[in-house]
C-alpha cells in the first residue's frame, strides 16, 4: 500500500478497477484541519484525467503494473508484432493501445511496454526517431516568412510539418511525444 | 509567473520586515521575542513538531506570547521561525517565518482592520498593488453558496461519503469546492465549533460556532485569527481532547504546559492571529509559492 506521502509525478495507483499514473499533485493543509493531496490523475487504459484529493491517512493500492522492454518486428493485418527482449516471446499490439505512436514504429526499433495486469496498455517509443521524407513539396525560392511549414511524409507513412527548405529524401529528426519536426539530420 | 532568484527575495521579504516593525512601533505594539524550543509544541491534533533534545521546536509563539499577555503586556508582536514537520509543498515548508500578534481587550472584528491596514502598509514599501475590496463572510454561508449544505445541520454523509469524522469530511468539501472560490482577497470567519482550536465558542440559534477567522489573498490563506479563549478549564480539557486524538491514531501525547494553561485563566479578553510572513509577501508579490 502507498500512503499520501509516497505521491510523486508517475506513481502508478490502481482505483475503481483502472490503473492511474499521478501527472500533478499538490499538498494542500486548511489551517486547523487535516492535510490532503489534490492530484491530477490519468488512467493508463482510456487517457481521461481525473481530480481526485486524497486525504492524509488514505491509502493506495499499488497499479498491477509490469514494464518490458520490447523491439518492434513488423506490422500484419491483426497489429504491430513486437518481441519481449527478456524471454523471446512474440506479442501483437494494436493501434488502438500504441495511439498514434505506430506511425513511428522502425523495424528493430526499442520500446517500453507497460501491461496492466496481463494486457499491454501504454508503449513509450523512444523520445526522438530518425526517419527519411518520401514526399514533400520542392521549397518555393523566394519565400522568407518566419516559421512557414509544409507537410512532409516520411518513411513510416506519417506525415509532419516541416520548414519551406527541407527537400524530399532529407533525413529528419521527429519528436514522437509530440510529432513535430526537430531538425535536419546527416545520414 | 516564477519565483525570483534568491538575492531579490531576500531584499523583498527585508523591505517587507522594516514595513511591519514600523507599522507595529507606529501603533503602540511592543515587539518580543521568546523561546524557539519549548516544553509544549501545539495544541491542535493536525499540527506535528519535531522534536529537539531537551523539548520541541516551536510550531507558533502562540504559548509564549499568550504567557506575555497574562503578565500584563497588553499589545505585542512577534516575528521569528517557526517549524512544522510533514508539511512540505510549494507554500508550505517546514520552517518559515511566522508573524504573531496579539491585542488586549480587541475582537477579532478589530484584528481585521488592523490587517487590512498593515498588509496595505506592506504592500506600499514593496511598490506593488495594495489589496483592495475585502471580503468578509461566514464559513456557513460559503457552504450554502456554493453547495447548497447549512452546515448547522448537515452530517457527515452529507458533507462526504469517504471520510471517517465531521471535520474531515468538512476539510474535503473545503479544499475541493470551497477554497478555489477565494480568489478575491475575503476575511473567512464563523468556523464550525469542532474547529475553535484556541478560540472562544459564540452559539447563534442552533449554530454553535469558534469566534475565529482565516485571512486568504489569491486563494492562499495567510493567517488566522482568535477571540481568544481565556478559561482555565476548558483550555486543559481541548489539550486532552487533541492528545486524544493523538493517541488514537498511535501518536505519543504532546506534554501539557501547566503555566501556559495557568496563563490562559489569568488574560485579559484578547484577539490575536498568526500570519505567514513569507506567504504574505509571495501572495503580494504574486510569486508562485514560498520555497
Amino acid at each position: 500500500m502507498y500512503q499520501t506521502s509516497d505521491i510523486r509525478k508517475g506513481l502508478k495507483i490502481e482505483m475503481d478497477g483502472y490503473p492511474y499514473v499521478v501527472v500533478e499533485f499538490l499538498f494542500v493543509k486548511p489551517g486547523k484541519g487535516t492535510a490532503f493531496t489534490r492530484t491530477k490523475l490519468k488512467n493508463m487504459m482510456t487517457g481521461a484525467v481525473l481530480d481526485r484529493t486524497i486525504r492524509t491517512g488514505e491509502n493506495l493500492e499499488p497499479a498491477d503494473i509490469t514494464e518490458y522492454k520490447m523491439q518492434y518486428l513488423y506490422a500484419d493485418a491483426d497489429g504491430h508484432i513486437f518481441m519481449n527482449l527478456e524471454d523471446y516471446d512474440q506479442v501483437t499490439i494494436t493501434n488502438k493501445v500504441l495511439d498514434g505512436s505506430e506511425k513511428f514504429l522502425v523495424e528493430q526499433m526499442e520500446v517500453q511496454v507497460l501491461y496492466y495486469k496481463s494486457e499491454p496498455v501504454i508503449v513509450e517509443l523512444p523520445n526522438f526517431v530518425e526517419l527519411q521524407i518520401t514526399y514533400c513539396e520542392p521549397g518555393v525560392r523566394g519565400n522568407t516568412a518566419q516559421g512557414a511549414t509544409k507537410p512532409a511524409t516520411l518513411s513510416t507513412g506519417a506525415v509532419v510539418q516541416v520548414p519551406l527548405f527541407v527537400e524530399e529524401e532529407t533525413w529528419v529528426k521527429v519528436d514522437t511525444r509530440t510529432g513535430e519536426y526537430v531538425e535536419r539530420v546527416r545520414r | 509567473m516564477a519565483l525570483p532568484d534568491r538575492a531579490t527575495v531576500l531584499r523583498t521579504r527585508a523591505r517587507a520586515l522594516s514595513a511591519i516593525r514600523h507599522w507595529f512601533e507606529t501603533n503602540g505594539y511592543l515587539e518580543v521575542l521568546t523561546p524557539t524550543i519549548v516544553p509544549s509544541p501545539a495544541m491542535e491534533a493536525n499540527l506535528y513538531a519535531f522534536k529537539t533534545a531537551n523539548g520541541f521546536l516551536r510550531t507558533s509563539p502562540e504559548f509564549a506570547l499568550k504567557k506575555a499577555l497574562a503578565e500584563g503586556l497588553g499589545r505585542i508582536y512577534e516575528l521569528g521561525p517557526c517549524y512544522r514537520a510533514k508539511e512540505s509543498g510549494p507554500w508550505h515548508q517546514s520552517e518559515f517565518t511566522m508573524l504573531e500578534w496579539y491585542r488586549a481587550g480587541a475582537s477579532i472584528w478589530d484584528l481585521m482592520d488592523e490587517v487590512e491596514s498593515l498588509f496595505e502598509q506592506v504592500a506600499t514599501a514593496l511598490q506593488v498593488q495594495p489589496i483592495q475590496r475585502w471580503n468578509r463572510v461566514s464559513v456557513r454561508s460559503l457552504f450554502l453558496r456554493h453547495l447548497s449544505i447549512d452546515l448547522a445541520h448537515a452530517s457527515t454523509e452529507d458533507l462526504s461519503e469517504q471520510d471517517p469524522s465531521w471535520n474531515d469530511a468538512f476539510f474535503r468539501r473545503w479544499v475541493d469546492d470551497i477554497e478555489p472560490t477565494l480568489t478575491k482577497p475575503t476575511f473567512v470567519h464563523g468556523w464550525p465549533a469542532s474547529q475553535a482550536a484556541l478560540a472562544s465558542i459564540r452559539e447563534d440559534d442552533t449554530w454553535p460556532y469558534a469566534e475565529r477567522f482565516e485571512v486568504f489573498v489569491g486563494g492562499i490563506e495567510l493567517g488566522n485569527a482568535f477571540q481568544e479563549l481565556t478559561h482555565s478549564g476548558e483550555q486543559l480539557h481541548r489539550c486532552r481532547s487533541e492528545n486524544l486524538i493523538r493517541t488514537g491514531r498511535g501518536e505519543p501525547a504532546h506534554p501539557i504546559d501547566p503555566q501556559f494553561i495557568e496563563a490562559v485563566g489569568r488574560m485579559p479578553r484578547a484577539a490575536g492571529i498568526a500570519v505567514g510572513f513569507d506567504r504574505l509577501v509571495a501572495a503580494l508579490c504574486n510569486w508562485p509559492g514560498i520555497a
